[in-house]
């Protein structure tokens, strides 16, 4: 049988961001897959250079904003790297409060997702409501639902009220039940197992050559997370669980998604009892010497890390963000080979991808030069 | 102490390949190798130290030079290894290491369009990010380009 050539993308708006991928696929099995991404390029890095520190912070936050938190701690980190500044012990457990707020709340708008494309609404309906809950504390927190410009060099920008630090744990025990319940659904509700279970594999050696990171690698037995093996801001007193899952398929890595949520709540309620009192923040320099600053974080996402170029300036020489999902598209391609048209959604939401792609499709009929277009909801009535 | 035990591993393969090597601090080691003596760094550091993970393949122009780091974790002793190379601004050409490393495959497409690096060996060394009507030889990230009438 000849191959064809499926086209997939870049039109997406269910998902965040367009990408476009072209499949060679044999009857219903896809043999290659050749990713096209760049659609929402925004040159932020060479923006970054024509910046001030203090102004290329907020629009490093704007890279993602589901995850801005990691951004801006990372760009910092990068930033109080190249000065030598350590900032207060309270900072950086708000640091850690605002980071695994913001992973609890992307895991949820993730698993939201992938319920709603597993044909599951009820669950994408009660998980998203649910997710409101965490966006409320983090507004109160931050002081803005999304982009929250809580981090800033030498510390964070508020601090935390007693009043919050109450309510914060009122919610995440509420929420924590709420996710412990939604765990049981994604591990035994025979839906989700049926689309999920044995598909999209990727072996832990593959994992490994291919620099996948985060929870994608986490579910194909791969135990690295940068909270463990190079601890930032207060993850090292916080007595951190890895979680990780040996499978490698789809259903492991939503399983690892919910598991890493329970475990950031519970990394939340361990960081207000240890919290220290104290100052927040110390005094910055506006300008950062000549040097150089590497920062890594763990993202919802995967490691993101960020390479700091200093010139004795108060713009940068060069900035490099290293983002999760850049670092996974190797990945995907790797677990698209050797499964069904119709898996390609469920395993491109499973590696949570920040950009979108799965909504338009074209398939393209090389020999006989034919081209048709059919829905993502189209293509999952096909199965 | 584990960084300088990548140090001194590196030193015995590379002699005098390797120009310079510090601890910059705890957990990070500096490298700078002579272009080209990065694949027999990164061969050593994957036979030596085991599993290794590409954080990500840095490209800067240093207005002499342009200077390329590969930030490299080493899972097993816990070390970041920042290997740095650096090529003449009219003659950026260097060995691949997309055989080694796999998942460096993208990461060298980036820095070919951003910065004009051309990696030998790379088997689909094409534009990755920048539009298709992008002008060739255009490389956006270089010190000395003008991006007027280009955007």
């Amino acid at each position: 049988m000849s191959a064809i050539d499926l086209v997939i993308g870049p039109q997406h708006p269910a998902l965040h961001e367009p990408e476009r991928f072209v499949f060679k696929v044999e009857g219903e099995t896809v043999v290659d897959v050749e990713p096209r991404i760049g659609y929402v390029h925004r040159g932020i890095e060479k923006a970054l250079e024509n910046r001030d520190y203090v102004t290329g912070l907020y629009l490093a936050e704007r890279v993602c904003g589901i995850c801005n938190v990691a951004h801006s701690l990372c760009f910092v980190q990068a930033m109080e790297d190249i000065c030598g500044i350590e900032p207060p012990e309270r900072a950086k457990y708000l640091r850690v409060v605002a980071h695994e707020l913001n992973r609890i709340h992307s895991h949820l708008l993730l698993l939201g997702v992938a319920g709603e494309l597993l044909g599951f609404m009820t669950l994408f309906m009660l998980i998203w409501r649910d997710r409101e809950d965490v966006m409320d504390l983090i507004e109160r927190l931050t002081g803005n639902r999304v982009n929250s410009a809580f981090n800033v060099v030498g510390g964070v920008r508020r601090d935390l009220d007693p009043k919050l630090a109450e309510d914060l744990k009122k919610v995440l025990e509420r929420l924590k039940a709420k996710v412990k319940r939604y765990r049981e659904v994604f591990a035994e509700d025979p839906t989700i197992r049926a689309r999920t279970v044995g598909v999209g594999l990727l072996s832990r050696s593959r994992a490994i050559d291919l620099c996948a990171v985060g929870p994608t690698c986490r579910a194909s037995g791969v135990k690295a997370d940068v909270r463990e093996y190079r601890p930032y801001a207060a993850y090292e007193d916080l007595d951190f669980k890895l979680v990780w899952y040996e499978e490698g398929d789809v259903w492991a890595r939503l399983m690892a998604r919910v598991d890493e949520t329970i475990e950031a709540i519970e990394l939340v309620e361990r960081a207000l009892e240890k919290m220290p009192s104290g100052p927040v923040r110390v005094k910055a320099p506006r300008t950062i010497p000549r040097g150089e600053g590497f920062s890594v974080v763990e993202a919802p996402r995967g490691d993101l890390n960020y390479h700091v170029y200093g010139k004795g300036d108060v713009k940068p020489d060069r900035v490099k963000i290293r983002t999760p999902t850049y670092a996974n598209i190797p990945a995907v391609c790797e677990m698209f080979k050797g499964g069904y048209i119709a898996d390609i959604p469920a395993t491109l939401v499973s590696i949570d991808p920040c950009f979108a792609c799965t909504d338009r499709v074209t398939l393209v009929d090389m020999e006989k030069g034919t081209r048709r277009t059919v829905s993502v909801t189209e293509l999952l009535r096909r199965r | 102490m584990k960084e300088e035990e990548v140090v001194e591993a590196l030193k015995g393969v590379l002699g005098p390949s390797l120009v310079e090597s510090s601890v910059v601090k705890s957990g990070r080691v500096r490298l700078v190798v002579e272009p080209g003596a990065h694949r027999r760094a990164i061969e050593a550091l994957k036979s030596k130290f085991g599993e290794v993970h590409l954080f990500s393949i840095v490209g800067a122009d240093l207005r002499d030079r342009l200077e390329l780091t590969y930030n490299l974790w080493l899972y097993e002793p816990k070390v970041h290894v920042m290997l740095k190379t650096s090529l003449p601004l009219d003659q950026a050409e260097v060995e691949t290491v997309t055989d080694l490393i796999p998942g460096s495959i993208l990461y060298e497409r980036e820095v070919y369009e951003m910065l004009g690096v051309r990696f030998r060996g790379h088997p689909n060394l094409k534009r990755l990010f920048l539009p298709e009507d992008w002008p060739e030889g255009v490389y956006p990230l270089r010190k000395d380009i003008k991006l007027e009438g280009v955007l």
